[in-house]
């Protein structure tokens, strides 16, 4: 059902190969090519919590070995780094989903809110700014280390609605972003300005030959305006017919079409924003991004993969259900599948701006938002690294003692260079500050 | 002393100036070169003026044009030229060196013989960008411009559970019966609020209807934006709320999610076309929080933060208005009012863009727009039948057999599907001369169709509604009496309401508010909300006054009373009980319609002293309607440099008295100094810096008389009384409505609607609907191209 047309997509969206760089928009559309080293960080989320006996390795030493969820990894097992032991210790109002979710990349509490989960008190939104967002900030403060956008916030099949259970990323207290989980609306985001060139290209004959017809009987001096109209129409079909990949260090990514945003088409969705996610990160449009896979109590039905009940209620199925388990391990792997192939992608991609690939300046974090899903835990996050950065040796499987997950989130933001932070979210969860993981 | 406020007194004098034509005198032929006035002023007075009165660079550069007759010229001559010499030419050689120059090229009669003006092409402004696209799109949906108001509010519907009025809560036993329980407990009702702005407490709105710990209400309707710019919005609550405003997919404002338990102000900011109605909703939801209230307030452009009045609101909704957001540059205001007579690169790329997103979004309602699905067997036809009409709504006019194959056909020949022709229609059409340059769409026609669109460019800034494209079509634009009677229905429409705003605006110099602030320590409590204030009861006094009856100019000018709510009342000394605007009457002479109005003369003022100079150049320029010269020497007034004992007015005359400055401040001073009565922020005053206040003053008029001032008073009866005066009001409104020099449209134009204005007992919304029917009639009769050819050689 895939193998769609690449190029017909294009054409349908009205963007060719040669497509060009629209209006004036250009020159900010990618930043020009910095000498120094970029360093990026990608937070991969999925939800309802993992199997631990097929997630955690075993062993008392450092030694990594992939369990049968993380066996997509393999190819990449010395670039990986497995924490156990970091606790979501944030409690207050609202439930373990929603204070696994939105107070995981936040590090502290919930505000007082209207929206009542299953237990607990009802709350509302983040009361603090997610780390994501706070390193985007260190970074667009610098002239050296600005991009176009900062960050990128991608979803897959992330449902239409605001809530705690669906938003991580916050700017700060009350004021969540939205994902996008929409890869048509990703690439108008971050191509829009090129779309419709086409069609521009295409009139701009005939609105010079309509404006040669009306000047013909004009005055000297009324034709004059219309002369000069006709330069700029012209000096604006000359722009157009730039080519844009001129610019670009990586062409805009082929997408294919048509592809509704319905549950079954999920496999299709998260390779196509997979895909536009490389190349933002590619063209520097951005230097962190966040990848959301649904929401914490997320039913999706993985019936390709033979799954059809809905994950959230399968994560709450006892340990002994032998079917509910084995479901499980299918959906985390499945997740950890998709991991595998962003890797894939960035470790293919030559750093355009120094050695060796993508991969090994961009730091991936898969997370989630509750250790165990029908314990509904937030202790024993599952995090999984994958790439590189300063600071974190990889190829290890680390256990630690009941860290608090902000001292983890400043130990990112000092290996993104923001070595200022001293403390995030919750100050005193901070006690112990950076965590050593070299 | 405040370096700010002292800073700010540094302003300059200096104001520039228009030129001003006119065809009072009839033509007459160029006099002899040994003329005696001639002789005299080739000695005297060329080495300044120029041989031609043409003027001299490093001199005088001004050109000698001006509307003074003949005996006032004289006068003028005798008393102040040549300059450092005056006094040398008097009597009889200061007649013939007026004679000769009148005749020569002072007068205007000499200025169309030496310079023919001619209709300037203009593209589209800024403003006539934005509501063409809005009209051009609401074309093809329907009721989006239906009459605002006759009811007002909004319609509100409350929705929860049964309230428990007897007996037990039985608590239900798991989760289906609760379910089932719910679900028949659920109602609703529905009644037409006001405004928002409710404090419920614990309670339920309705206590016998609705159950106090959870309800939802949604109000819908639609709000009227009086004119263009940003509205804020703002809504206060301690629970969730959405808010909708001209989109009714996109929330403004997402507040669902509350963040505790306090009252919160959400805000956000949409710029909205004036004259126009847009769909609103407001969704509220309580959720066994303690407690529930919302408010919903607005800050209108220059306004203050309000509830939203009930009179800008409506329970019906309406059609989304397609409101460009692409960012032009500012139109030309060099000539006072916004004229497209000049393209750049910004101008072609901001249009660019613009037709861009119309194409976005037509192409996102394409399916209703054309009334057929995609993949319908009927697509292509649909899709054809579609983009014709736009074009020919774009063009205001039908196509000819080669436009349809240009603009339409062609597209849907080349493009691989109807759905990316239609795109590229909307954009080539957008693109087109004929849209962005109104006349050149008509070609050499001079048609219904040429008329219509006239019409709505002078009186909405817009293209043709579907009434006036249907009377264009069946030949109902043809004779003075039809293009009469559709400015008359035309004038009644909100969209020419927003257009006569526009007026007022450049008219009263409003936006000199803006930069305008008052010394908090000589003015306490004359803050912002003080400007805004009195913004809103000037335009209650403009608006009431205009869109009455008898919409009576001179009502403008002389009326006795302001527009006050308690705020205003006790600063300017009278008693008025509560918020709401009032009109407040004050002794005779204290006040006189916009001459006197607190907002114009504080405006018209420095941050702590009045500025006669300022007052006096508003006054003799635009209401008055006397000729100004640009200054020649700029000069700014230093209150530190004077003797301190001194009054304004004594400053003001001594800074102006000597030769270059006393020409004009002849003219402009006596009309400052008789507001010296009013201080920087309008309020009566006797005396000035401990001295009593002189208001006595005279001024020379165009005609040569010499009229005595004593006060605002004495400004209105001559205002009033004087065809000058009623002239420069409609020259000022002809120049704001057409954007063309009235004397392209005939040399009698002017004079010819000042009487129309006597005859119609200076009836305002009459004036406007001559003045719309005179641009339509030279559309009907003048092709514009055609004169163009026939005087190839002009300028």
């Amino acid at each position: 059902m895939m193998h769609l047309n690449r190029r017909q997509f294009l054409r349908n969206l009205g963007v060719s190969a040669a497509a060009l760089p629209f209006l004036a928009g250009l020159p900010s559309l990618t930043g020009a090519p910095l000498p120094q080293r970029r360093q990026r960080l990608i937070i991969m989320f999925s939800p309802n919590g993992t199997l631990p006996d097929e997630f955690w390795p075993e062993g008392k030493d450092e030694t990594l070995n992939l369990k049968s969820i993380l066996e997509p990894l393999t190819p990449f097992k010395d670039r990986t780094l497995m924490l156990k032991g970091v606790f979501n210790k944030v409690r207050g109002d609202g439930d373990n989903h929603m204070r696994g979710m939105s107070c995981l990349l936040t590090g502290s509490e919930l505000m007082p809110g209207n929206i009542m989960g299953g237990g607990g008190n009802p709350a509302g939104w983040a009361g603090s700014i997610s780390i994501d967002q706070e390193i985007k900030k260190f970074l667009q403060s610098k002239p050296e280390t600005k991009t176009r956008f900062g960050s990128v916030e991608f979803g897959v099949a992330v449902p239409n609605r605001a809530d705690p259970w669906t938003r991580m990323s916050y700017l700060g207290a009350n004021q969540p972003v939205a994902p996008i989980d929409d890869p048509y609306r990703m690439f108008e985001k971050l191509y829009g300005q090129m779309k419709d060139k086409d069609s521009l290209v295409s009139i701009l004959d005939d609105v010079n030959a309509d404006l040669k017809r009306v000047s013909a009987r004009l005055s000297a001096r009324d034709k004059l305006m219309l002369e000069q109209h006709m330069t700029l129409v012209r000096s604006l079909e000359q722009e157009l017919k730039t080519p844009h990949d001129a610019h670009l260090v990586h062409k805009m990514p082929p997408l294919d079409p048509g592809i509704e945003l319905v549950n079954d088409n999920t496999p299709q969705l998260s390779r196509m924003q997979i895909d536009l996610l490389v190349n933002s990160l590619s063209n520097d449009m951005t230097r962190v991004a966040t990848l959301q896979y649904m929401r914490s109590v997320g039913q999706a039905q993985m019936r390709w993969l033979g799954v059809e009940e809905g994950h959230h209620s399968l994560s709450h199925e006892p340990d002994t259900n032998k079917d509910a388990h084995d479901k499980l391990q299918k959906i985390n792997r499945w997740f950890c599948g998709e991991l595998a192939y962003l890797a894939k992608r960035l470790s293919e991609t030559p750093e355009p701006a120094g050695e060796g690939s993508m991969l090994d300046h961009t730091l991936i974090i898969w997370t989630n938002e509750l250790g165990k899903g029908n314990s509904h835990t937030l202790d024993n996050i599952p995090l999984v690294f994958v790439g590189g950065a300063p600071g974190f040796k990889m190829g290890r499987g680390l256990a630690l003692d009941k860290v608090a997950h902000n001292r983890l989130w400043m130990t990112v933001a000092h290996a993104m260079g923001h070595t200022e932070l001293k403390t995030f979210g919750k100050a005193d969860m901070c006690e112990g500050g950076v965590l050593n993981l070299s | 002393m405040n370096a700010m406020f002292e800073k700010s007194r540094r302003v300059l004098l200096v104001l520039t100036g228009v030129q001003i034509f006119s065809s009072a005198a009839c033509a007459e032929g160029k006099p002899a070169a040994n003329h005696p006035g001639a002789v005299i002023y080739q000695k005297e007075c060329a080495s300044c003026h120029g041989k031609k009165g043409e003027g001299v660079a490093g001199k005088h550069d001004e050109p000698l044009i001006g509307r003074r007759n003949v005996p006032a010229l004289s006068k003028y001559i005798a008393k102040t030229m040549p300059e450092d010499k005056e006094g040398t030419i008097v009597g009889k050689d200061a007649d013939d060196v007026a004679a000769y120059i009148f005749d020569a090229f002072y007068s205007p009669a000499a200025q169309l013989r030496n310079s023919p003006v001619r209709e300037d092409l203009s593209r589209l402004t800024v403003e006539q960008y934005q509501n063409s696209v809005a009209d051009l799109i609401g074309r093809f949906q329907g009721g989006f411009d239906r009459p605002f108001g006759k009811t007002h509010g909004l319609k509100g519907r409350y929705s929860g559970r049964f309230p428990v009025l007897v007996g037990p809560i039985l608590k239900p036993r798991g989760d289906a019966e609760r379910a089932e329980r719910n679900k028949k407990e659920k109602t609703s009702y529905e009644q037409t609020d006001k405004g928002i702005s409710f404090h419920w407490g614990a309670e339920s709105p309705d206590p016998l209807r609705l159950r106090p710990d959870d309800f939802t209400t949604r109000w819908e309707g639609s709000i009227f934006a009086p004119e263009t710019g940003m509205y804020e919005f703002i809504v206060k609550t301690e629970n969730g709320i959405r808010l909708f405003v001209n989109n009714p997919r996109e929330p403004l404002i997402d507040a669902w999610v509350t963040p505790g338990p306090n009252v919160r102000e959400e805000k956000k900011s949409i710029f909205l076309l004036g004259g126009r109605a847009y769909p609103i909703s407001l969704e509220h939801l309580k959720f066994q929080e303690k407690s529930a209230s919302v408010e919903l307030h607005w800050k209108p452009p220059h306004g203050r933060q309000e509830l939203i009045p009930e009179a800008m609101l409506e329970p019906q909704g309406r059609a989304t208005t397609m409101v460009v957001k692409t960012q032009f540059p500012a139109d030309d205001r060099s000539d006072g009012y916004e004229r497209g007579t000049t393209i750049s690169k910004e101008w072609d790329q901001a249009t660019t863009g613009a037709a861009v997103e119309v194409m976005l979004y037509v192409e996102a309602n394409l399916d209703s727009f054309s009334g057929s699905k995609s993949g319908a067997k009927d697509r292509a036809e649909k899709l054809k039948a579609f983009a014709k009409r736009f074009v020919e709504a774009t063009f205001r006019r039908p196509l000819d057999e080669e436009q349809q194959r240009v603009f339409v056909d062609q597209h849907f020949e080349k493009a691989r599907t109807p759905d990316i022709a239609v795109k590229r229609v909307v954009l080539l059409a957008l693109n087109s001369p004929r849209f962005l340059y109104p006349e050149l769409s008509n070609g050499e026609k001079t048609d219904d169709f040429a008329a219509a669109s006239q019409l709505a460019l002078t009186l909405w800034d817009s293209i043709p509604d579907a009434q006036l494209a249907r009377d264009a079509a069946s030949g109902k634009l043809k004779t003075r009496d039809q293009i009469a009677a559709a400015s008359r229905r035309m004038v009644a429409d909100p969209r020419a309401k927003a257009k006569l705003r526009g007026f007022f605006q450049h008219w009263l110099e409003l936006e000199r508010a803006d930069n305008s602030q008052k010394d908090p320590k000589a003015f306490p409590g004359f803050d912002e909300t003080m400007f805004a204030d009195l913004r809103e009861s000037l335009w209650r006094f403009l608006e009431e006054t205009v869109w009455s009856d008898t919409s009576d100019y001179r009502q403008l000018i002389t009326v006795d009373y302001l527009w006050l709510n308690d705020r205003l009342g006790k600063y300017y000394g009278k008693d008025v009980k509560g918020s709401e605007f009032q009109r407040v009457s004050f002794g005779p002479g204290e006040r006189v319609g916009i001459i006197t109005h607190p907002y114009l003369l504080a405006s018209h003022s420095y941050s702590r002293s009045t500025s006669p100079v300022h007052r006096g150049v508003f006054l003799s320029r635009n209401v008055v309607g006397l000729s100004l010269k640009n200054p020649s020497v700029a000069a700014s007034f230093d209150n530190q440099k004077f003797d301190p004992s001194l009054t304004m007015r004594e400053k003001v005359a001594q800074l102006t008295k000597t030769g270059a400055c006393a020409v004009c401040h002849s003219t402009i001073n006596p009309f400052g100094f008789s507001l010296e009565h009013y201080d920087a922020v309008g309020r009566w005053q006797t005396m000035d810096n401990k001295k009593p206040v002189n208001t006595v003053a005279e001024f020379d008029t165009d005609d040569g008389r010499t009229v005595k001032l004593t006060g605002p008073k004495d400004i209105a009866d001559y205002t009033v009384g004087s065809p000058m005066a009623h002239r420069a009001f409609v020259r000022q409104l002809f120049f704001h409505v057409v954007k063309q020099n009235p004397l392209t449209f005939g040399e009698r134009t002017l004079d010819d609607l000042r009487e129309q204005f006597e005859k119609n007992g200076y009836n305002i919304q009459k004036l406007l609907g001559d003045i719309a029917t005179v641009a339509a009639m030279h559309a009907l009769t003048t092709s514009p191209q055609k004169v163009a050819e026939n005087s190839p050689a002009s300028r």
